[in-house]
């Protein structure tokens, strides 16, 4: 959504863009990666982007799990959404940076955590490509047209108060980049016959596009808080968790796989003894 | 003219928008699905009077399709992948009965091994269906096309259904500006559809009877004979097109700096556009290399390839779909239309799955191509970005 506003943003600032998300197995809230380009000329290119101008990190929990400013150069940008100024900020390559705390902002105007439309204002403040104004006629138009005129509204304030709250500065390049451990065999390698083999790793599937690349345990936003004691074991979760995250113990008592269990509630619905509890937040126990 | 940010899917929602279509039978399948969300919302906005028709299933939908084409009004769906492969059978129940339907196939892999992304192994079978088959670039093509696709599909001397391929994601998704003309404009560019005959109880007429071998074969030809008769239809329309709207897009191909070339690729699709940055950069360093974009797999453009491809030292063809053991689908076409040129044929598969094409993706191909006049250097088919052990 931010990248397609920005993108319109530049189209109504007379300039050509194009913007695309990129698409995996995923939910809201779940890690998403979107580009966008802006030129004077139409665009030819249509492929992902590997060398950024500018990185925008909607989340800055991402720079512990995913490579998001793989491929900026020293005299590219970031925008960052932290409660830190950009010299206390370090995301693992020293650029041109901009900062603001968009979650306070997107709660004080929408009431949510829905950082997008903050993080457009701070984008405005530092592309010289795009304008506020045009930026806020993106978001007007976008959401308007979903979401009604009051939707609107909010976004757009949105969008000021993050461009009046951003701090500008250079971040630190200290932190090394973290690398995502992808499987990319070679053509024989492959397993024959797009048979997952099942590998000793419990609720994960090996393979193409497999879950194990995939640890969809940050995509939780409550977790299941399992109770031995008042556990009857009947292996009702075990048996419906749609991800196999609860692993069945000798006993047939269970435990929840963290790394991949996306906090779905369902083992803690069919428990006929309450001995599953969702508590709000990421959490292990 | 009005100038919007619009995805591939909204633009073709906005071109059926304009293109008046009454009927719309569809069935969801990603990443189809934007297409017939924003015709919704047009049709309960009250800016589009149309029957949008959910059926229980993609075969389903071409029935629905087939049933309002034959009773005399403009009819458009929109599939992909698997959904295709649903409708295989009632395809062929559209061009034998001349039914002048569009449908935008957004491609996407056909599986196994299944995914939602760009392959064009779904539509590429379905060259044998009857249907015309064109693959747009943009955004802007893409809504282009399915105002042009009406009025060819229309033509008298046409009469057959067009399906219009666009790359999955990689389009469907991807936002860009696009010039929505104002419904005067198209009004005046695309009449109301005028069925050649149509059910209408006071009027009987039998459609689609069971056909004995006496007939067969005059049937086929006659259709044979539509489809290459419909290569003049295109390039008209597309001339009308353009000076109505100032845009064309060269008919059956387009071709960039074919002028000089000694070398050349043929793509479709969105590879054309990345190729197309590829030749800039080789042409800035000297080297005569140009693009053909294949638009139209059918009717297919033998004449104009043979000419475009005349006096080439080396010609190379971008697949983005192969039978196996037989190369691509478009090396094949264009090998049979090339056959006696003289001309070197390489074949570069790629995008599978929709594996990302890069700039410097395609000027390996281009760099393959200029080496496949060496003897004995020579591949007939380079399969790029496979992973394979080295040595
Ligand atoms: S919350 Fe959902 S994913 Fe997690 S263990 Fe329970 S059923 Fe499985
Ligand atoms: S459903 Fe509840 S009682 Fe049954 S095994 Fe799971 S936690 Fe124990």
């Amino acid at each position: 959504m931010a990248a397609q506003t920005l993108a319109e943003a530049a189209i109504l600032g007379g300039h050509h863009a194009q913007a695309f998300p990129y698409f995996g197995a995923e939910r809201r809230g779940a890690p998403v990666r979107a580009f966008t380009r802006i030129d004077d000329k139409r665009i030819s290119i249509r492929s992902q982007i590997y060398e950024p101008d500018m990185v925008v990190i909607l989340d800055e929990t991402l720079l512990e799990i995913d490579p998001v400013v793989d491929g900026l150069r020293s005299n590219g940008s970031a925008v960052v959404n932290t409660r830190k100024a950009p010299s206390e900020l370090d995301i693992g390559v020293s650029v041109r940076c901009a900062t603001v705390d968009a979650t306070s902002v997107a709660i004080e105007a929408l009431k949510a955590p829905v950082v997008n439309t903050a993080m457009l204002g701070a984008v405005a403040k530092v592309l010289d490509l795009v304008t506020l104004e045009n930026i806020q006629k993106a978001i007007a138009d976008r959401f308007g047209e979903k979401l009604g005129p009051r939707a609107a509204e909010a976004n757009v304030l949105a969008a000021q108060l993050a461009y009046d709250g951003t701090k500008e500065g250079r971040c630190l390049g200290a932190r090394s980049i973290v690398q995502r451990r992808m499987w990319l065999p070679e053509w024989d390698e492959v397993p024959t016959g797009v048979a997952l083999e099942p590998e000793h790793i419990e609720g994960v599937a090996v393979g193409p596009g497999s879950s194990i690349q995939n640890m969809t345990g940050t995509w939780r936003t409550s977790s299941p808080k399992y109770d031995r004691e008042k556990c009857i074991r009947c292996l009702r979760c075990w048996f419906t968790c749609p991800d196999v995250c609860i692993k069945r113990l000798e006993d047939d008592h269970v435990k929840v796989d963290y790394r991949y269990c996306k906090g779905c509630g369902i083992c803690a619905d069919v428990c006929p003894v309450d001995a599953i509890d969702m508590v709000k937040g990421v959490h292990e126990w | 003219m009005v100038m919007k940010a619009l995805s591939a899917d909204h633009a073709v929602a906005w071109g059926v928008r304009l293109a008046k279509a009454e009927v719309i039978p569809a069935f969801p399948i990603t990443p189809q699905t934007l297409i017939m969300e924003l015709l919704a919302e047009f049709i309960s906005n009250g800016e589009l009077d149309a029957d949008l028709i959910p059926a229980e299933s993609e075969h389903s939908v071409m029935s629905v399709a087939v049933g309002a084409s034959a009773g005399g009004v403009r009819t458009f769906t929109a599939t992909a992948s698997q959904g295709l492969a649903l409708m295989h059978e009632m395809l062929y129940a559209v061009p034998q009965n001349r039914l002048p339907i569009v449908m935008v196939n957004v491609n996407r892999t056909l599986g196994a091994a299944g995914g939602i992304w760009a392959e064009h192994n779904d539509s590429m079978p379905e060259r044998e269906s009857g249907w015309m088959q064109v693959y747009v670039e943009d955004s802007q093509e893409a809504l282009d096309m399915t105002l042009q696709a009406y009025r060819i599909a229309e033509d008298e001397r046409v009469l057959l259904p067009v399906m219009v391929c666009l790359d999955g994601f990689i389009l469907s998704h991807t936002v860009e500006k696009v010039e929505v003309p104002e419904q005067g404009e198209v009004d005046a560019f695309l009449p109301a559809f005028v069925p050649r005959s149509s059910l209408d109880p006071s009027e009987p007429v039998m459609m689609n009877p069971i056909v004995p071998p006496e007939y067969t074969t005059e049937m086929r030809y006659q259709l044979d004979r539509a489809m290459d008769d419909s290569r003049n239809v295109v390039h008209q329309v597309d001339e009308a097109f353009k000076a109505a709207f100032g845009r064309g897009y060269g008919g059956l191909i387009d071709e960039y700096m074919m002028d000089d070339a000694e070398f050349a690729l043929i793509v479709l699709g969105t590879a054309a556009s990345t190729a197309r940055a590829a030749v800039d950069e080789l042409r800035a360093e000297g080297r005569k290399v140009g693009l053909i974009k294949l638009r139209f797999m059918r009717p297919f453009p033998h004449d104009e390839l043979r000419r475009a491809c005349s006096g080439l030292k080396a010609l190379g063809v971008f697949d983005r779909s192969v039978s196996f053991n037989r190369y691509g689908p478009v090396f094949t076409e264009v090998s049979g239309s090339l056959c006696g040129s003289g001309v070197p044929i390489t074949d570069h598969i790629g995008g599978l799955g929709g594996r990302d094409i890069t700039v410097r993706d395609m000027r390996k191909v281009f760099s393959l191509i200029e080496a496949s006049v060496e003897e004995g250097k020579v591949k007939r088919v380079y399969w790029h970005g496979l992973r394979e052990a080295k040595g």
